[in-house]
């Protein structure tokens, strides 16, 4: 027997993922910087406002500290949370300094897949409303058209379809990742890792024409290959969240 | 028009050396003047197997650093007409590929050659990264297992995005697929993948399958690209493969298993 007799523990930690934006700065004037932030918070200021952002300082090797520390308190007072460095040659001294925790990340060698330029979805250039004292609303995805992706996705390789579904025509390769704030669709076998709804929205949902995941994710509810059955595997494969759980289900 | 064909694969080891000596030299029989080109700075084994290597005076690095001209730098197969190598230095570190110096060279060889075959080294760093830069074509080099078909379609993916073409926004170049150290026994016995599973995965045009054979071997002990070997099992997959980068429709072969006789059948079960 257990000497604690209550079955619910103080702590549990959920196998939850969330994405994190990575802010990378390059060597500028404060005044710049100052500039191009205003010009991004005035262009999405919901989707700016309390963002979760990882900053990316491996650029700036030839700025002195003091100035890499100023930079850094300019983002935060444009309504950004910072909540980490990433980690390099650059960040590891200040760690101590900002109290930010410095974290690595894995390599990606192949880089992200070239994307013809999309059309603009009309809602960025649309001038934005400025009432000033509208309550914040809840951060929600803007929608934009979905993403198509006409060429496989290869191991090494990152797709994001920012606010919107991913539509894949042909395979994604183990060792690959998609990911969509919407629904994503492949066409093809999906053997890399998928992962729908990233900021959160529960109804987003994966289809697929066969299902070989390294990974499968909806909201940050996910299942590693491990997890998912052989006989969840197979062809034209449906992902839901339901509750907790992601279900997979045959279309 | 000059065409550039890189001979990548991501993984070391796979066969990109022996297929750039066996391509190079079955398109220029063709009639087709070839130059073969050898990224692997610091390693330099494309010369051995062309069997020219007591003939380097100057090579790729030499060319680049302005130390010598390429004239100076090419050497002219014995054997074969209408082919030329560019060796690359033992004595150099990659970094000694700089983009600059590798697109002039490649524009002087342009100038002069219908084809020029790029020959990289493993990895997805610099080097290959050179060797693929600036090509109009691939041909990636893939062992029938697990790993090495990852790291082709690695490779493939580099293809797609860190090259000049891709740079430009021009159509992804095209890539063809050759499987090498094929054995159809062990296919049979599930210790290799099969033509049909590396296909799958990698989704692009095949190009040819190359068995598993000791002729490689004793072409390149001596000094001879193994598509001079037309008895072989892989000196004529070579060969088709070359017909069929030409545009020509040629049936695989060597992918099953031979039928045993009766004395395989009595002996090796
Ligand atoms: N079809 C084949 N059958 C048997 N051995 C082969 C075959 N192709 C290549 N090899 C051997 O494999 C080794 C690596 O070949 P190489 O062409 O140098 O590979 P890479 O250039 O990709 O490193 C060499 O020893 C070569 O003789
Ligand atoms: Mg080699």
């Amino acid at each position: 027997m257990s000497a604690n007799p209550s079955p619910i523990q103080p702590i549990e930690f959920k196998g939850r993922m969330i994405l994190v934006s990575i802010l990378r700065l390059h060597p500028a004037e404060p005044v710049a910087l100052q500039e191009a932030l205003e010009a991004r918070m005035h262009e999405a200021p919901d989707l700016m406002r309390d963002m979760p952002v990882v900053v990316d300082m491996d650029a700036m090797a030839d700025t002195p500290a003091q100035d890499l520390l100023s930079a850094l308190e300019t983002v935060r007072q444009h309504g950004l949370k910072l909540i980490g460095l990433l980690y390099s040659q650059v960040s590891a001294p200040l760690a101590d300094r900002t109290g930010l925790p410095l974290i690595v990340l894995g390599p990606r060698a192949g880089g992200e897949v070239p994307l013809r330029p999309a059309p603009k979805p009309p809602i960025e250039s649309a001038p934005q409303e400025t009432s000033e004292a509208a309550p914040v609303p809840p951060v929600q995805a803007v929608h934009t058209p979905s993403l198509v992706v006409n060429q496989p996705v290869r191991s090494g390789q990152q797709v994001y379809a920012r606010g919107g579904d991913l539509i894949i025509t042909g395979a994604v390769s183990a060792g690959a990742e998609v990911l969509a704030d919407g629904h994503i669709h492949v066409y093809g076998p999906l053997r890399g890792k998928a992962l729908a709804g990233v900021r959160g929205l529960d109804s987003a949902r994966i289809f697929c024409r066969r299902l070989d995941a390294e990974l499968v994710s909806i909201a940050g509810h996910y299942r590693i290959a491990e997890d998912i059955l052989d006989t969840e595997r197979g062809d034209n494969r449906l992902i839901t969240l339901s509750g907790e759980t992601i279900r997979i289900l045959e279309i | 028009m000059s065409r550039i064909v890189v001979i990548t694969s991501g993984k070391g080891g796979v066969g990109k050396t022996t297929t750039s000596a066996a391509i190079a030299t079955g398109l220029a029989q063709e009639g087709h003047k070839t130059a073969v080109v050898d990224f692997d700075v610091g390693l330099r084994n494309l010369d051995l197997i062309m069997g020219c290597e007591r003939r380097v005076v100057y090579d790729f690095v030499n060319v680049i650093n302005g130390d010598a001209n390429l004239r100076q730098a090419l050497i002219k197969d014995k054997r074969t007409e209408n082919l030329y190598i560019l060796p690359a230095s033992q004595t150099r570190d990659k970094e000694a590929l700089t983009q600059e110096g590798v697109e002039k060279v490649l524009e002087e060889l342009s100038q002069e050659f219908e084809y020029i075959i790029c020959d990289s080294p493993a990895g997805i760093e610099r080097g290959a990264l050179m060797a693929a830069y600036f090509a109009d074509e691939a041909i990636v080099v893939t062992n029938p297992e697990v790993s090495s078909v990852r790291d082709s379609d690695r490779m493939l993916g580099i293809l797609s995005s860190k090259t000049r073409r891709a740079e430009q926004g021009e159509d992804p170049l095209p890539a063809h697929l050759l499987i090498t150290r094929y054995s159809a026994d062990r296919v049979e016995k599930g210790e290799m993948l099969s033509v049909e599973d590396v296909q799958e995965i990698l989704s692009i045009g095949m190009l040819g399958v190359i068995p598993e054979s000791q002729a490689v071997l004793n072409a390149s002990n001596a000094g001879m690209p193994v598509v001079l070997d037309t008895e072989s099992d892989a000196g004529q997959a070579y060969r088709d493969a070359v017909a069929r980068f030409l545009g020509e429709d040629r049936p695989h072969r060597f992918i099953t298993t031979q039928k045993k006789g009766i004395f395989g059948r009595l002996f090796r079960g």
